[in-house]
């Protein structure tokens, strides 16, 4: 399954409270740790340039940050205001761009006020400066105390990856010999999307995080590391969504009251097992609304998705690929992710592909496990009736497809389909579902009352089976 | 262990505006002032050094009032020469806030004050603008989440029974200034009577999340709120929604009736102050459970048995230990005093 030619006997890898090893059982020799790394507050003091704030997010997402503030040299705040923001942020890392020569006066005044604001904080955050030598010394003189560090220009390729490597430096918090979670999946879905020559999209759910990994078989990797989850960091994704977005998703009434007793619960309980249908409809919304987020803040730090959304190849992780039924993995998938043309979906059972992505991101040579095919999905949005051909052992099937359609095609062994308005014909062995006829448009329209929104969601459960009778 | 006797320290942060604080290796009770200092409005940039014709780095030597100081209007903050002297004065009222690297300075008025106060007995162990820490022993609890600010108050028993709920028509002015202990539940209306009354905190094993985001706004998190010092303190023991307390952490509550305590919101602590030999409250950790929808928590027997991989009706399998209302997943069952944040 997965081998290397590094002298590591077992991968371990960290999740809220508990720790899988790979391969299982008792580790006789050296262990490689994956760890979801520790949280790392940033702080940008940003200049005027309006590109600085979305080159900075992207950034952060990429790293893995917490960006909790941006100050910029034009944002109105008194000197107070600044300091007092800096000072509630308790960052440990503050980046200061500065490109512009007419910002060398408004970012020594931000320089101050972090010095007012966050002189007495242990540790000191250390400050990475992004413009000429002359406005790093003039930040050093107004910070003394302060670690100050170079960075290239983080709107660049090459500025972005400095900031990526620093951050990820901090999370790691100088252990050596650990591999971030996030750098294993990158590792793995490059190595991936080389192996299959198309490009590959692992989207990671765990309890703390939610990770979008774009990967192109040149080798380009395009990650989004957001700390939202449906774990330890449910509450932050009902704080960023509200309520309301997380409810619709469930497919039965329910107050919103009770819904966030049980998320705050889940949010404080590491590990907790959704042993009720509806703690695993939460647990699927949650999940729903941390992939959309993670996607929004992307578009607005500038990331082009397009590419991610037409990959034909995505690969689901962690929480997300651990749910009971396959049904539930592709559903969250396809409401929160939305490919927009055909998609093989695959789940990666337990942490193999962690694991061989933590050896790979080691630079160890390493084969990629399997991961379990379970659906084609076919996107469209037909302008009238199509015909979708589908093919597999038993025969051909042909649906007719109208705008709003959603369904499955079980099939049995290899399958090609042929959809109209386009020559690619999609095919793979053996699927766990199926084929998966999307039609319903995007962005999806939920209805927001009750009476509507759970005779739609109850359509599109039905429609792959997606739970246990008892709850329908 | 739930209750631990041990020495603890505190960590009270301070705002920005320290003008008084303790010194390192003060004595200090729970509740006496630890720091006090100004709010500060919109503060006015003043040129110093370059104004009175002196290097940056020797402006301090011609100062007449060293940073933190108060001025009037027009008060002298630094001057050079005698003949002709070049000075700089305070254009407003307030406070002299800062000194730029450049030598420029910042003065602000003042809006506000503010105190913070101790939670601990002991001694201040570290004293500086960002944070005062205090050092000391004491009987502790430790919640899962806090909300508002620290509160200092004699413990009061506010409920019969660990899996009772705290009625508001229990809660009435004679409470005034106590940390009153809620039971399994402590819902929105309890906590706002209780602040109407001026209850110092209710310690409850749970509270409701919605109730807690009518209180304190949609900021609260599971992980607590961080308020300014007109809000109600809640410390939620076990979680959220309903959650009766274990006996092993009710029985010494209701044995310290009366006890002086205070509620550390930042660490989620209940500390009492208590000598060593109040009672026999240090016993092993009760086991927690996790319901199965996740709309509380339970204390569970003491001796758990597994039940081997179970299929719950959500139709995931995993370890469960047995239980009279059927099996629990073995994840959702926690020690009292397991840690509730992920690892890192």
């Amino acid at each position: 399954m997965t081998t290397s030619t590094e002298l590591v006997a077992s991968v371990e890898i960290a999740h809220e409270a508990r720790t899988e090893r790979v391969p299982s059982g008792a580790a006789a020799g050296p262990v490689l740790r994956v760890i979801p790394g520790d949280v790392v507050r940033v702080v940008a003091l940003l200049g005027r340039d309006p590109q600085l704030a979305r080159a900075m997010a992207f950034g952060a997402l990429s790293g893995g940050a917490s960006l909790v503030g941006l100050v910029g040299t034009h944002d109105g705040r008194s000197f107070v205001a600044r300091a007092e923001l800096l000072r509630d942020a308790h960052p440990d890392l503050i980046v200061a761009l500065a490109p512009d020569r007419r910002d060398v006066d408004g970012i020594v005044e931000l320089a101050e006020a972090l010095r007012f604001g966050c002189a007495d904080q242990h540790p000191l955050p250390h400050i990475l400066v992004a413009a000429d030598e002359r406005v790093r010394d003039r930040i050093a003189a107004s910070c003394p105390a302060n670690t100050i560090e170079a960075l290239p220009d983080v709107r660049t390729p090459a500025g972005r990856e400095a900031l990526v490597a620093r951050l990820r430096a901090v999370r790691r918090r100088a252990q050596a010999d650990v591999v971030l979670r996030d750098e294993a999946l990158e590792a793995a879905a490059r190595a991936m999307a080389v192996d299959a020559k198309a490009e590959v999209v692992v989207l990671d759910v765990t309890g703390g995080a939610t990770s979008v990994i774009h990967a192109r078989p040149d080798g380009l990797v395009v990650g989004i590391h957001e700390r939202l989850g449906v774990g330890a960091a449910a509450d932050r994704v009902v704080a960023r969504a509200g309520l309301d977005r997380v409810r619709r998703w469930i497919p039965r009434a329910i107050e919103a009251p009770a819904l966030l007793e049980r998320v705050f619960n889940r949010a404080r309980w590491p590990d907790a097992i959704p042993a009720s249908v509806l703690a695993l409809s939460l647990e699927m919304a949650l999940a729903r609304e941390a992939i959309a987020h993670a996607l929004a803040d992307a578009e607005r730090a500038g990331v082009s998705l397009e590419g991610a959304w037409a990959a034909p190849l995505l690969v689901l992780t962690g929480k997300l690929a651990q749910l009971p039924r396959a049904a539930q993995s592709l559903l969250v998938v396809l409401d929160a992710f939305g490919p927009t043309g055909a998609t093989l979906v695959s789940r990666a059972p337990g942490d193999t592909l962690v694991a061989a992505g933590a050896l790979a991101a080691r630079g160890r040579v390493v084969t990629m496990p399997a991961v379990d095919p379970i659906a084609i999905v076919a996107a469209m949005w037909p302008r009238r009736s199509a015909a979708v051909r589908v093919t597999d052992a038993n025969g051909v099937v042909e649906e007719r497809v109208a705008r709003g359609s959603f369904l499955l095609v079980p099939t049995k062994g290899a399958v090609a389909i042929e959809m109209p308005g386009t020559t690619i014909r999609p095919s793979a062995g053996r699927l766990e579902l199926g084929v998966v006829i999307d039609a319903r448009g995007r962005p999806l329209a939920l209805p927001p009352r009750d009476a509507e929104r759970l005779p739609t969601l109850a359509r599109w459960y039905a429609a792959l089976d997606v739970l246990p009778a008892e709850a329908r | 262990m739930s209750w631990r006797y041990s020495r603890w320290s505190a960590d009270h942060a301070l705002p920005i505006g320290a003008s008084e604080r303790a010194a390192q290796g003060q004595e200090v009770h729970a509740g006496d002032v630890l720091a006090a200092g100004a709010t500060y409005g919109t503060p006015v940039r003043v040129g110093g050094a370059r104004r009175i014709g002196v290097a940056p780095d020797d402006l301090a030597r011609v100062m007449r009032v060293p940073v933190g100081g108060g001025v009037e209007r027009r008060t002298v903050i630094a001057r050079t020469g005698r003949r002709f002297a070049r000075a700089v004065s305070s254009p407003i009222a307030g406070r002299l806030i800062h000194q730029r690297a450049d030598g420029d300075l910042y003065v602000a008025p003042v809006v506000g004050r503010w105190v913070v106060r101790s939670t601990l007995d002991g001694e201040v162990s570290r004293s500086d603008d960002g944070c005062v820490t205090v050092t000391g022993s004491a009987w502790a609890l430790q919640g899962v989440a806090a909300y508002g600010p620290d509160a200092i108050g004699d413990i009061a028993l506010a409920v019969d029974a660990p899996a009772a709920e705290l009625h508001p028509s229990r809660i009435d002015v004679r409470l005034q200034g106590r940390i009153l202990i809620a039971g399994a539940r402590a819902t929105a209306e309890s906590i706002t009577r209780a602040h109407a009354c001026g209850v110092a905190a209710i310690v409850a094993g749970a509270a409701p999340a919605g109730g807690l985001r009518v209180v304190y706004g949609d900021e609260a998190t599971a992980s607590g709120a961080n308020t300014g010092p007109d809000s109600p303190t809640v410390l939620c023991l076990i979680g959220f929604g309903s959650a009766p307390l274990p006996r092993e952490v009710f029985m010494p509550l209701v044995a310290l009736v009366g006890a002086r305590a205070a509620v550390h919101t930042a660490s989620a602590r209940l500390f009492v102050f208590a000598p060593e030999s109040a009672g026999d409250f240090a016993r092993n950790a009760p086991s927690l459970a996790l319901s199965d929808d996740w709309l509380g928590a339970r204390p569970m027997d003491e001796r758990l048995a597994l039940a081997g991989v179970k299929r719950f009706a959500s139709e995931i399998e995993a370890e469960a230990v047995s239980t009279a209302d059927g099996p629990v997943p073995v994840a959702n069952v926690l020690a009292f005093d397991a840690p509730r944040t992920p690892q890192t």
